[in-house]
């Protein structure tokens, strides 16, 4: 199934590395602003809003 | 790390072993410190410790793709400051681990910033001089310092654990270089640890924990067990160590405290009991906190009003008003060590919720295949 990773800002370092030790270091994924666990539930609707096109563009969706 | 055995002759030369150092830390196999350069005939005096074979897995990230094999654990343990005679007390160390299961599963690279911690039982203790008696959290001993700094050391280059990369450590502890201590059973009341979970007396033996903080509890004023026993339980139901429903603990007394709990008649699982009965928090301690509530998904704790919230499980006869941090009695390890000089002990914050028995694993000979309690 196509999936998309994201993770906020603080983890890229991480998130790069864990591509590499899989064998893909061009592993894409989206990013978005921390911290991610203290939002409450109009903040995370704002945040998914704002991911959304960067989603689509990883996924290959065609418009 | 295959290509940087040194020839035994330049060992003979200063500039040379620090050229080497150098490298070594150049390369970024370090924890920071200097390490030992590693030639293979000193490799070769750590492979003689074991019968494994050195092409062995003794430790697997498969999350990573990556495992440890003896010869690599050998390497690290070399570098760490080990000697040879040590390596047993690692190849056990690494089995424990295993089996306790949390670094297996990542949690070295989690941001709560865990370490390892190394509890040594048996007469391995004093055939390689650890210490289990004063400083026993603290430096001065080869023995300790090598086998504790180990671990990490290894997971640094074996699986690739570095700060700021895949250990991803908000605040990491200091524990982190090395934490190794040996019980001590010689002042202590009761069977020491690997003793009460199925051991002889005359085996030796390490059991692995993964560890948060290491609180100091001081208690010089009295000779009332109950009052220690209270002074334990809110040291370990601080809300701030409370992310998950549950805790667990590792409470190291100092053979004072210890003899004041005997005298009284207690046994470890007494004391054990007495601790999950009343380590507690209120209801208004954990809301004032936003801890009051338990997560549907991650069964973390936050507050009660928020869309994921589902309750906690509090005593029934406190119309729930009160929470238990532990889930079980078994949730309280026990362990003597320190100088019997003084009422001080320590509060190890353990983590996981826990429960079941300890990863007590015997020291092979290295004649004989290691074995599980």
């Amino acid at each position: 199934m196509p999936a998309v990773s994201i993770c906020t800002d603080a983890f890229i370092v991480p998130a790069k590395a864990m591509a590499n030790v899989y064998g893909f270091p061009g592993y894409e994924f989206a990013t978005m602003p921390h911290p991610l666990a203290s939002l409450d539930q109009s903040e995370i609707q704002a945040s998914a809003r704002t991911l959304l096109p960067a989603l689509i563009r990883i996924l290959g969706v065609e418009s | 790390m295959e290509q940087v055995h040194s020839n035994d002759a330049s060992l003979a030369d200063p500039a040379a072993i620090r050229q080497a150092m150098e490298y070594y830390a150049e390369r970024g196999w370090t924890d920071g410190l200097p390490v030992v350069p590693v030639t293979d005939s000193y490799l070769a005096e750590f492979l003689a410790q074991t019968c494994k074979q050195p092409s062995d897995v003794v430790f697997a990230m498969p999350h990573l793709n990556r495992n440890l094999t003896v010869r690599l654990a050998a390497i690290n343990a070399a570098m760490a400051g080990c000697r040879p005679d040590y390596f047993p007390v690692i190849l056990a160390a690494w089995q424990s681990l295993a089996e306790e299961g949390y670094a297996t599963r990542g949690i070295w690279q989690s941001t709560t910033g865990t370490a390892p911690l190394l509890l040594v039982n048996g007469p391995v203790r004093s055939g390689i001089g650890m210490n289990s008696a004063g400083n026993v959290f603290g430096s001065g001993f080869r023995a300790n310092a090598t086998i504790g700094r180990t671990i990490r050391l290894t997971a640094i280059n074996a699986f690739g654990l570095r700060p700021h990369q895949l250990d991803q450590a908000t605040q990491g502890t200091p524990a982190k270089y090395t934490a190794c201590i040996a019980e001590n059973e010689e002042d202590s009341p009761w069977d020491p640890l690997h003793v009460q979970f199925g051991l002889a007396a005359s085996d030796s033996a390490v059991t692995a924990m993964i560890i948060r903080s290491c609180i100091h509890m001081e208690a010089r004023h009295t000779t009332v067990p109950e009052q220690l026993g209270l002074d334990l339980a809110g040291t370990i139901a601080r809300t701030g160590a409370l992310v998950h429903k549950t805790i667990s603990a590792l409470v190291v007394l100092s053979p004072e405290h210890a003899r004041i709990f005997a005298r009284a008649g207690w046994s470890k699982p007494d004391l054990s009991q007495f601790i999950y009965d009343r380590a507690t928090c209120t209801r208004a301690q954990l809301a004032a906190v936003g801890k009051d509530a338990i997560s549907r998904q991650t069964r973390w704790r936050l507050p009660a009003d928020h869309p994921d919230a589902i309750a906690d499980d509090a005593l029934p006869e406190s119309g729930a008003g009160t929470v238990r941090v532990l889930n079980s009695p078994e949730a309280v390890l026990v362990a003597v060590a320190g100088a019997n000089n003084a009422g001080v002990s320590a509060v190890v914050e353990t983590f996981g919720p826990r429960g079941g028995p300890p990863a007590v694993v015997r020291i092979a000979d290295g004649t004989s295949s290691d074995v599980r309690s």
